[in-house]
């Protein structure tokens, strides 16, 4: 049955792949998130064109690396017409790329399939159990050797009794006396008992643990408050197997973009000359909750506006319309500075192309107040100043890089001004700017101040008038230090800081990098309910941390923040010392010298440790130097330390590394985790977290596809995790609880019984009820507790989250907890059995009869055990629904009618041998004797559990059982509903120039190779077009490509 | 992807109490007062019931005669399978100290004799019981057929192993005469065994009947010779014969022999108690509402009760101590 089940949860992950492959267009282009890559063609193959008959001649051989997964890297040579062309990453496209401001491109193809580094990255799926499955294994094999041992004493027992009682008896079982020996006999006993007892392995177990699993797994299909109305998109269970592992989680792993964040720049924010537009005031003074109540600003005057952006302060249009010069002045800024370039689609909407969304955000907002950057040749800017045409000549390109944290461009206005606009991060700025401003300067930064606090993205604008001669001057220089050969990149630098100075500020911009709605509020109730949060971002440092404070994963709370950057194995190894040092070192105070070896021993009992460390650490670590630690023995140090910490940031990873980071924590630290992405670069780790959880809608479904849950909105963790998945595990334990206890009850009684039928391996129940028992009678009461139960609602699970605890500590079903139900169902058999035997031993009934005898006494304790588990049953079940009674009291129905139906007379008539216990029924449960009995056997086996049930909540109670104490006296008084916790973030830090900007634009701008020619020179042809067009838009590694191939020049820096 | 509004209606799960999780449902809680009156109430009733159960079993009057010793030499006799068919008579003297008011029930109590044998209880044909197929003996192993392939009537181990000891009792007025109490044989079997489980084969004559079969080895005589003189008690339908078909769950136990209305005398027939190396007695004893006499469900009963209470008051004890805790903890 399983199998069946499996074998369904395959089909539909295939028709879904299916639907994937047969819609595949539709998906590239939704792809949201995506990077302008560059990528030119071997210029000899480039010549060759469109032709095909030359292209068909062509006959190169390409010698290159074995297949990798290192998306940054690429070696070979291309052997042709006898010579040899060397291949970079440059070169080649990797699978999942788009096309971009090309038409077409012919190429080769050097690895498919498998080979691919897309698939090479994606990592094994491998067939996932949860821990009660392997814990449930472990069980059945105790059970099996518990079996056995019981075997091995009947057999004893009964080669004993065959030599002393047995021989005697012989006569009347045997023609023949002496024609077995005792251990002969005893050895064939052995096997009956196996067989007879066997019910105590629960092979139906297996059978109802899916059953419940499905029932659990369709819940979250139906659950509304997972549903996302806006995509029609309802959370799905894509595997029907591991839901009870959801409330066992102890790591989350996330990624960023798409996940937390919605890759979206929305221009929130600014501050002009001292002032601040955008910010809105309700009537009770507060910020928050703007997009309700107030209108946003009208942008439909303006025909190129984006429709999408909203902005909710009318002052900075009004200002705009009163000509504010240092307002036109910051919006021209942001027109003109930035590497964004324009085109028309088929509609004729202007459509920026933007390497990062940050820019793009601003440049969008420039447009919509009516500075509408139209166009760029390598030389020129066309932008549109309120109605009005204006280009302006770029004369020269000052590039972004990380050091400089700011980016200008000179420019000559058709006045022939020429000025100097610059945007950059807030720190270097300010050291760059004229004294003149000091006063606007404290303003602004104040300003900027309040931004950080919102958690939004900011950058300070300036600008420097120039003079003619100085520039000229200044140019000179720069040709000149272009072209000398060395030092010539600290030459430039030099003559960029040289023209950056004396700036004057025009304000701040606030861009809101927005953060999925309710992530802050999921984050924070995750945290309290003790799981652990780690952020796996192929973004840069700076916007990893950045929305680390914005998702008040990192606040200023906390005592430190690591951060782990080193370029080598020694440096990441000091780093992890030092960090480890400082972690203990606060605690520690108490210690002195002689403790040290103490300290080695309590590093290795992690949990001890974790006890001991107070306060919040946080930890970042990039990519590089995680790349170091996973491969070398620092991997234990830094997993100990990263589990310290409060939370985790993991910066520039490669999907691998995401992978090999769950993977560490994985198989380290013996804890349940959970991966949650939304893109083809979290596969690796969906696939080997315990739970996979993709985020559907966004980009793709390569990471649904892989998914074992998903769900369209990243806040619904939430409620999977703390409802869903704590429902689950709780009902799943009890369910297990309850059934090993049923099976010891209703096996252990034939072991018993053996005492007193000379081990002869005589069943105590008819084989009929013994068929029935698990299947008819007592099945599905306990799949209905498995499935519908609940202890405390769903609200109260969201919002004490500290009730998810017992999940992850295991506390609910264990190896202890077994023993425990192994002995309840132990002490329950010895009532059945027993209670009936002293009673009947040596008694008559009503009528003066023998009322012993075998097929009344199967009768009375069937029934007792009916009843018996039932009310066992009865009070597990915490959350009586229709479906519960109709099951319990149905159960309890079905075995009496079953009952009197074997037992009647036409049933005999027609089949004497099959149903020979006639009439057992009737003459056995007439009696009054026999009723006492079973009401002393149901008295005696559920009062003691009553008793410590009760004990324990009055003595020990835990939170669980507070709440439903409290959800009762909440029901009996009005329904009130707890105020949920406020989550409203506190920082001050301030931002730095956090864009996923990248090197190297400025100079592909000045440069016009990735301008599409307007209008093509006839004589040139497909050739050129090829030769300048070939840029990409990478759909698929995105951010990871990116991070991987700056790695060199991003030196990362502590804020 | 753009889904059309009805696209969207359709995926939107449906908003039923079964689907959201919100069937309304009665959330049990043990709560202090339930619990403790509950666990009061079943004291109380535990402790009546048991009461009451002592003292109905004290009022029933019950003689034991063991008769294993004194019979020795018959069962000596009866060891050796060739005697089976020879009469021997033993008789026991006894008195009866009070009088036993009521019906007074005559069992025959057998120790050690193991009944419920797994091969024991299988070795019976319920088809051939039941008349329809005397030669049906197909579950009888070992006892099946006879050396010469002769199937058995009844077959089966049970069957073979019957207790045919007579028991008459006889009041002694005085040394010389004996008077024999009259017994009933009637209402010693259940209903359903004697009208529906047990059926002789349809014939005019009952050892015509039974042709074709054997005796079981053991058995002094054929089936249909059990009861000669009363054709209601003869074959199957034997009520000696259908008490002991009902096997015992125990390897002790006592069958009910004959309701009598009033002292001695006994015939010594089979089984041979020595092979067993079990004891045989003949019990007399009168009946209360609850049946035969047995201390132990009122004890048990008893206990419960007992211990029930003890229960409640620990337990009302921890909830006291709880509520002060409860109330420290308020304050604070």
């Amino acid at each position: 049955m399983t199998a069946v089940k499996d074998a369904t949860d395959d089909y539909f992950r295939h028709k879904s792949d299916d639907q994937v492959n047969n819609r595949q267009s539709e998906v590239l282009i939704d792809g949201k998130e995506t990077n302008l890559k560059v990528r030119h063609a071997l210029s000899v193959t480039s010549e060759l064109g469109a032709d095909i008959s030359r292209l068909a001649k062509f006959d190169g051989i390409v010698v290159c690396e074995a297949p990798n997964n290192k998306l940054d890297k690429f070696t070979g040579v291309l052997s042709w017409k006898d010579s040899k062309h060397s291949l970079n990453n440059e070169k080649i496209i990797l699978r999942g790329c788009v096309l971009r401001n090309t038409g077409w491109c012919f190429g080769m193809v050097v690895f498919a399939g498998p080979d691919t580094k897309l698939m090479q990255n994606s990592g094994k799926t491998k067939f996932k159990r949860t821990s009660i499955d392997r814990l449930m294994n472990t069980l059945v094999l105790w059970i099996f050797g518990f079996l056995v041992c019981l075997g091995i004493i009947l057999a004893i027992g009964n080669s004993i009794w065959e030599n002393q009682v047995g021989d005697k008896f012989r006569a009347f079982i045997f023609w023949k006396e002496g024609e077995k020996n005792s251990v002969f006999s005893g050895f064939l006993t052995f096997w009956s008992y196996i067989i007879i007892l066997n019910t105590v392995v629960p092979i139906s177990l297996y059978v109802s643990v899916e059953v419940i699993r499905l029932g659990h797994s369709y819940f979250i299909n139906w659950d509304r408050k997972m549903y996302y109305s806006l995509k029609a998109t309802p959370a799905e269970a894509r595997t029907t197997t591991l839901n009870e592992e959801l409330g066992q989680i102890n790591y989350v792993f996330s990624d960023k973009t798409g996940t937390l964040t919605q890759n979206i720049m929305t221009f929130k924010r600014c501050s002009i000359n001292g002032r601040i537009y955008g910010e809105v005031h309700d009537d009770l003074g507060q910020k928050t909750d703007i997009t309700k109540k107030k209108e946003p600003v009208d942008f439909s005057v303006n025909p190129q506006a984006d429709r999408t952006l909203e902005f909710f302060d009318q002052r900075l249009m009004e200002s705009i319309k009163l000509g504010d010069p240092k307002v036109h002045e910051f919006l021209r800024l942001l027109a003109l500075c930035h590497t964004v370039m324009s085109e028309e689609n088929s509609a004729g909407q202007l459509v920026y192309q933007v390497q990062s969304p940050d820019e793009g955000a601003l440049v969008t907002a420039a447009r919509n107040f009516g500075f509408i950057f139209k166009s760029r040749t390598p030389e020129t800017i066309t932008i549109e100043e309120l109605g009005t045409l204006v280009t302006y000549q770029l004369l020269a390109f000052l590039d972004f890089n990380n050091i400089r944290k700011r980016m200008s461009v000179i420019v000559r206005n058709p006045e022939g001004q020429i000025k100097l606009y610059c945007k950059g991060a807030d720190t270097i700025l300010f050291e760059k700017l004229h004294p003149s401003n000091e006063n606007l300067l404290t303003l602004t930064s104040d300003h900027l101040s309040e931004f950080a606090g919102e958690g939004l993205r900011t950058l300070a604008i300036a600008y420097r008038d120039l003079d003619d001669k100085y520039f000229k001057e200044w140019h000179k220089m720069l040709e000149d230090a272009n072209a000398t050969t060395d030092e010539r990149d600290e030459r430039v630098a030099g003559l960029y800081e040289e023209i950056e100075r004396d700036l004057m500020l025009l304000g701040a911009t606030a861009v809101e990098d927005k953060l999925q709605e309710g992530v802050i509020e999921t984050v924070t109730n995750l945290s309290l309910a003790n799981i652990k949060i780690w952020v796996l971002t192929g973004d840069k440092q700076e916007t990893a941390i950045n929305i680390g404070y914005a998702c008040n994963m990192l606040t200023d709370d906390m005592s430190d923040v690591f951060i782990i950057a080193g370029n080598t194995v020694a440096e990441v190894r000091e780093e992890v010392r030092k960090a480890k040092e400082n972690l203990f070192g606060q605690n520690r105070t108490f210690s002195n010298g002689h403790v040290v070896f103490e300290k080695k021993e309590q590093l290795e009992m992690n949990s001890v440790v974790q006890e001991t460390v107070t306060g919040d650490y946080a930890l970042v670590i990039n990519g590089h130097s995680l790349a170091h630690a996973l491969e070398s023995d620092i991997k234990n140090d830094l997993l100990e330390l990263a589990c310290m910490c409060k939370t985790v940031v993991c910066c520039r990873v490669t999907p691998l590394q995401k992978a090999q980071v769950v993977e560490l924590v994985k198989n380290h630290r013996n804890a349940v985790t959970l991966a949650i992405g939304d893109g083809a670069n979290d596969v690796s780790m969906i696939k080997s977290a315990h739970i996979g959880v993709g985020i559907s809608g966004q980009e793709g479904l390569q990471a649904v596809l892989a998914s074992d849950y998903s769900f369209a909105q990243f806040r619904y963790l939430q409620r999977l995790l703390l409802v869903h998945g704590r429902w689950s595990y709780f009902r799943m334990c009890k369910f297990l609880c309850y059934f090993f206890y049923k099976n010891f009850a209703f096996t252990l009684v034939h072991f018993w019984f053996g005492f007193f039928c000379g081990f002869s391996a005589q069943t105590v129940y008819d084989q009929w009820f013994i068929t029935l028992f698990n299947i008819v009678y007592t099945s599905l009461p306990v799949l209905a507790m498995g499935i519908f139960d609940q202890d405390v609602n769903d609200q109260n699970s969201m919002d004490y989250p500290q009730l998810y605890e017992p999940g992850q500590l295991n506390l609910l079903f264990n190896k202890r907890r077994f023993l425990i139900c192994m002995a309840h169902g132990i002490y329950t058999s010895l009532a059945l059995f027993f209670i009936p035997f002293g009673t009947f031993y040596n008694m008559a009934g009503e009528d003066g009869q023998h009322i012993a005898d075998y097929q009344s006494f199967a009768v009375i304790i069937a029934t007792s055990l009916v009843i018996v588990v039932s009310v066992q049953i009865a009070l597990d079940t915490s959350y009586w629904t229709v479906i519960n009674h109709v099951f319990i009291w149905g159960s309890i129905a079905t075995y009496f009618s079953i009952l009197f139906t074997m037992h009647s007379n036409g049933i005999f008539g027609i089949f004497p041998n099959q149903f020979p216990f006639v009439g057992n029924a009737r003459h056995s449960l007439t009696q009054k004797c026999i009723w006492l009995v079973i009401l002393l056997t149901t008295v005696a086996s559920a009062m003691p559990v009553v008793a410590f049930r009760f004990l324990r909540v009055a003595l020990f109670p835990t939170l669980s059982d507070q709440i439903r104490q409290w959800q009762k006296a909440q029901k009996k008084a009005r329904p009130l509903r707890r105020r949920r916790p406020q989550t409203r973030r506190s920082s001050s830090r301030r931002s730095g120039y956090a864009f996923a900007h990248q090197e190297g634009y400025g100079e592909l701008i000045t440069s016009g190779k990735n301008m599409r020619a307007k209008n093509p020179p006839p004589t040139s042809g497909l050739e050129k077009t090829l030769y300048n067009s070939t840029s990409w838009i990478e759909n698929l590694c995105k951010k990871t490509t990116d991070t991987v191939s700056s790695f060199s020049q991003d030196k990362t820096v502590k804020l | 992807m753009k889904t059309t509004p009805q696209g969207c209606q359709s995926r939107l799960p449906d908003n039923t109490a079964l689907k959201q999780q919100q069937l309304p449902a009665y959330r049990l809680q043990l709560s202090a007062t339930g619990v403790l009156s509950g666990f009061f109430a079943t004291g109380v009733f535990c402790l009546g019931v048991g009461i009451i159960l002592i003292l109905s079993a004290k009022s029933i009057k019950e003689i034991e005669i063991n008769y294993t010793k004194i019979c020795a030499n018959c069962a000596k006799l009866r060891e050796n399978a060739v005697n089976f068919d020879k009469e021997c008579t033993c008789s026991i003297p006894f008195h009866i100290p009070e009088t036993m008011q009521g019906n007074v029930y005559m069992y025959y109590k057998l120790y050690g004799f193991y009944q419920n044998l797994y091969g024991y209880i299988l070795s019976r044909s319920n088809s051939q019981l039941l008349g329809t197929d005397v030669k049906d003996v197909g579950s009888c192993a070992p006892f099946r057929e006879s050396h010469n392939g002769t199937p058995i009537a009844p077959c089966g181990a049970i069957a073979n192993s019957i207790f045919n000891d007579t028991i008459i009792l006889s009041y002694n007025l005085n040394s010389s005469i004996h008077i024999k109490v009259p017994m009933l044989r009637s209402g010693i079997t259940w209903w359903t065994d004697k009208y529906v489980k047990f059926r002789n084969p349809s014939s005019n004559n009952l050892s015509s009947a039974f042709a074709g079969t054997t005796k079981p080895p053991y058995w002094p005589k054929p089936v249909y010779e059990l009861d000669e003189e009363d054709p209601g008690n003869n074959g199957f339908i034997n009520d000696d014969f259908i008490v002991w078909m009902r096997t015992a769950a125990f390897p002790t136990f006592k069958k009910l022999y004959r309701r009598l209305s009033r002292t001695q005398c006994f015939i010594e027939g089979l089984p041979a108690v020595t092979r067993f190396r079990g004891e045989k007695s003949v019990v007399l004893s009168t009946l209360t509402w609850s049946g035969g006499r047995s201390l132990f469900l009122g004890l048990a009963y008893t206990v419960t009760g007992a211990v029930t209470w003890l229960a409640t008051f620990s337990m009302m004890a921890a909830h006291l101590m709880l509520k002060e805790r409860k109330m420290f903890f308020s304050q604070q």
